[in-house]
């Protein structure tokens, strides 16, 4: 997959519908979408991070984009979808569902019809996108996904009825110092 | 016919690599009985097989090494040199030397490096200090140049033969391992399906319940095909032995039992380095000089058992000395000087043995290059609770120490006991699991994060498991309470309901989630549904720091809090690990 990103420029993006607004995605970065089921909540996480689902055997985590963007959460409906993306922010492969209200379509973008995003009114931080999208008569927001999923706060923050927000973290059995 | 040069070279790879292993353990043996045949006799065999190995494939300096270390070992057969230590110790550096050499060989060095050389021509004079001029001229014609696979196919046949084993990629046994579990939901599925169609669907329901049997028994072959003898990494320890007693001015053997016993791939990599650790510390610190033992009426040789054995659903690892043993006052001592605890003195063995394993933490007066920094029964002590076990001291002034790990089967499946809190389910390790009761109807209706029930006379302290994990929801009318023991704490876990045992497959919850406490994996349910094991350590760990912070205590050492709090409320149990 990646040869082919490197390779071949790539144009072609998953379109989907997140509070109101249209986003999109390179389709080289999606793996699946599956209907929105039943959530496993793990504790101590971010806002964010939904949960977990099994899929086919996996654990995978689920991420409201909504919730990271400092929107509020997604209305759970019928036409609920998780997006399984595959990440690679440090090298190291990492597959995440994101929630979405809908999904669209996919589109063709040659990387002239996407624009560099204005300083302000896209009330999403500016690091997160790509640039914006020219689809048709309007514009989709262009995430970049890696990016927007290694961001700070997906680390554990604590709720505010955690007991130990800044207890040291349990990283022990990963590192005996010998 | 297409020859697969990569596979050849990886088998003789791995075949010399176990071969090696073996001679090294047959040396330190003809080390200890000169006089025995059958080590020599291994060492030989050993040696002839990499010969011709080597030589069969072109590798022409292994195989003049190979020839060297034979001739030696022929001389000493022929009783034309005697066994000396020192030879010995040429020969296990020769070992090392050809554990280097392969791979080099492998990736094209034609020559030998000169250290090589070098004990090359010590090996060929017999003599160690390499001073005598006339070197024992290797003669060419063992060398099968002209025919690189030549004798490829009996020797590897022989080896197939010797050990009927196949080497399977362990990434390839997950997979299956994952497909068999996704059978297993898969079958949960169609079962529901059909239990709702039950009169048509009775036939069908019964060759459902066939299926799932055998995808069950599928499953279970898999995780035995993980399992590995502990005899191998047992053995990697003999050398061990011998080179740290020989640099520490002492004599000591490596005394083995329970060989045979099976653990999972997965704890072999988390049992290496406390092994290490353990058997350094014994010998550095527990086994005496030969003077001194003597002195006593000791065997001048110290011995080291290493010995594994099945106890229920655990593995029993037990690492024995018969050295100088603990000494209490050298721990009570530095116990006090570390500010650890006001009163060491006070505490029952067991409990004082504890301090062993923190960080920081040794009575030793000098620090040698074999340990006495702090740190090695620290790492003991993470690994093996990463592992989900536990690490248990005995000890007997002038008798020796006996240190006792025990660990679960198999780090794959759990045998865990389901609970429902809101809309989650979490599963509880069954060892763990003391007894479940239903909570007194009082202190449903106090309904504090903590509190404390009357078990039988005992105060018993519990923990709500709703609100330290937050699990959204209103509370129920009736709750449950699942009595764990864990080191030394006896406490209860609050639920709302008991869904009682099941065996599960645990899936690590992946890098996302490596700074969640209390929690130490998840399992996927029967529904196919995700559910969290609780990791009932950390979570009584932090649950106990928490208090102590509010009572304004300072908190800087687990196993002090433990023993402290265990004056007010927590009961403590006599023995460590107490599962």
């Amino acid at each position: 997959m990646n040869e082919m990103e490197n390779g071949l420029e790539q144009t072609q993006y998953l379109t989907f519908q997140l509070a109101g607004e249209e986003y999109a995605i390179g389709i080289l970065q999606v793996k699946e979408i599956i209907a929105y089921g039943t959530l496993t909540k793990v504790p101590q996480t971010p806002r964010s991070i939904r949960g977990v689902i099994n899929l086919r055997g996996n654990v995978v985590p689920v991420v409201d984009l909504a919730l990271k963007f400092g929107l509020p959460p997604s209305p759970i409906t019928d036409r609920s979808c998780v997006i399984i993306v595959e990440t690679n922010p440090e090298g190291e492969k990492i597959v995440i569902g994101l929630v979405a209200d809908s999904v669209s379509q996919v589109i063709d973008l040659p990387a002239q019809d996407i624009l560099p995003a204005p300083a302000f009114g896209t009330h999403i931080r500016l690091d997160f996108l790509r640039g914006m999208g020219k689809a048709g008569q309007k514009f989709v927001l262009v995430l970049d996904i890696d990016k927007v999923l290694s961001a700070e706060d997906t680390a554990v923050t604590g709720g505010p009825n955690n007991p130990h927000p800044e207890a040291p973290l349990n990283k022990d059995a990963a590192h005996p110092d010998q | 016919m297409e020859i697969d040069l990569d596979a050849i070279l990886l088998t003789f790879s791995a075949e010399t690599e176990e071969r090696l292993g073996e001679m090294e353990e047959a040396l330190i043996a003809l080390e200890v009985y000169p006089e025995d045949e059958k080590p020599l006799e291994a060492i030989f065999r050993g040696a002839h097989t990499i010969k011709g190995n080597a030589a069969s494939l072109g590798f022409s300096p292994v195989a003049k090494f190979a020839h060297a270390f034979e001739e030696l070992l022929q001389r000493f057969r022929s009783r034309a040199v005697t066994v000396t230590r020192e030879r010995i110790t040429l020969l296990l550096r020769s070992v090392d030397a050809l554990r280097q050499m392969v791979p080099e060989a492998i990736t094209g060095a034609e020559e030998l490096r000169p250290e090589h050389s070098a004990l090359l021509q010590q090996l060929a004079t017999g003599n160690p200090s390499g001073a005598t001029e006339e070197p024992v001229t290797v003669s060419a014609g063992t060398v099968h140049r002209s025919k690189p696979f030549g004798r490829r196919r009996e020797d590897f046949q022989a080896w197939m033969e010797g050990t009927g084993t196949i080497r399977v990629d362990t990434q390839k046994l997950d997979r299956m391992l994952n497909l068999a579990g996704e059978i297993a939901v898969a079958h949960g599925r169609l079962q529901e399906a059909l239990e709702t169609r039950a009169q048509e669907g009775k036939e069908a329901l019964e060759a459902q319940g066939l299926v799932e049997r055998l995808s069950l028994d599928l499953q279970e072959q898999i995780m035995k095909a993980r399992m590995v003898p502990i005899g191998p990494i047992f053995r990697q320890y003999i050398r061990m032995v011998r080179d740290v007693a020989q640099a520490t001015g002492k004599v000591a053997r490596l005394a083995m039992g329970g060989e045979s016993v099976e653990i999972d791939l997965s704890v072999v990599e988390h049992l290496k380095d406390p092994l290490t650790h353990m058997i350094r510390n014994a010998l550095d610190h527990g086994i005496e000089t030969p003077e001194i033992r003597q002195a006593q009426g000791k065997d001048r040789c110290g011995l080291i058992t290493l010995s594994a054995s099945h106890d229920g659903a655990n593995i029993v690892i037990q690492v024995k000395d018969d050295g100088a043993g603990l000494s209490r006052e050298r721990i009570v001592e530095r116990a006090r000087s570390l500010g650890m605890i006001a009163e060491p003195e006070k505490l029952a063995d067991q409990d004082l043995y504890q301090f062993i394993f923190e960080p920081g933490f040794s009575t030793a007066e000098t620090i040698t290059d074999i340990s006495g920094r702090g740190v090695g029964m620290d790492v003991v002590r993470r690994n093996i609770e990463a592992l989900r076990g536990s690490v248990n001291i005995d000890s007997q002034r002038g008798r020796g120490t006996t240190i006792t790990i025990r660990l679960p089967l198999t780090l794959a499946i759990i045998d865990g006991f389901g609970v429902g809190v809101g809309d989650e389910t979490y599963v509880v390790p069954m060892h763990t699991v003391l007894e479940c009761l239903q909570l007194p109807a009082e202190e449903q209706h106090q309904g504090n994060r903590f509190g404390v029930i009357n078990l039988r006379g005992e105060p018993l302290p519990y923990v709500r498991l709703r609100d330290w994990f937050d699990i959204p929801g209103s509370r129920r009318n009736r709750e449950n309470i699942v009595v764990v023991a864990v080191d030394c704490v006896k406490a209860g876990l609050v639920v709302d309901s008991l869904l009682g045992a099941r065996q599960t497959i645990i899936k690590p919850l992946g890098e996302k989630f490596k700074d969640v406490r209390g929690i130490a994996g998840s399992a996927i349910l029967g529904n196919g549904r995700v559910a969290l094991i609780v990791d009932v350590q950390g979570l009584l760990r932090d649950v106990i720091r928490s208090q102590g912070d509010t009572a304004a205590q300072p908190a800087e050492h687990y196993r002090a809090d433990v023993i402290r709090t265990g004056d007010n409320n927590l009961p403590q149990c006599d023995q460590m690990g107490a599962t």
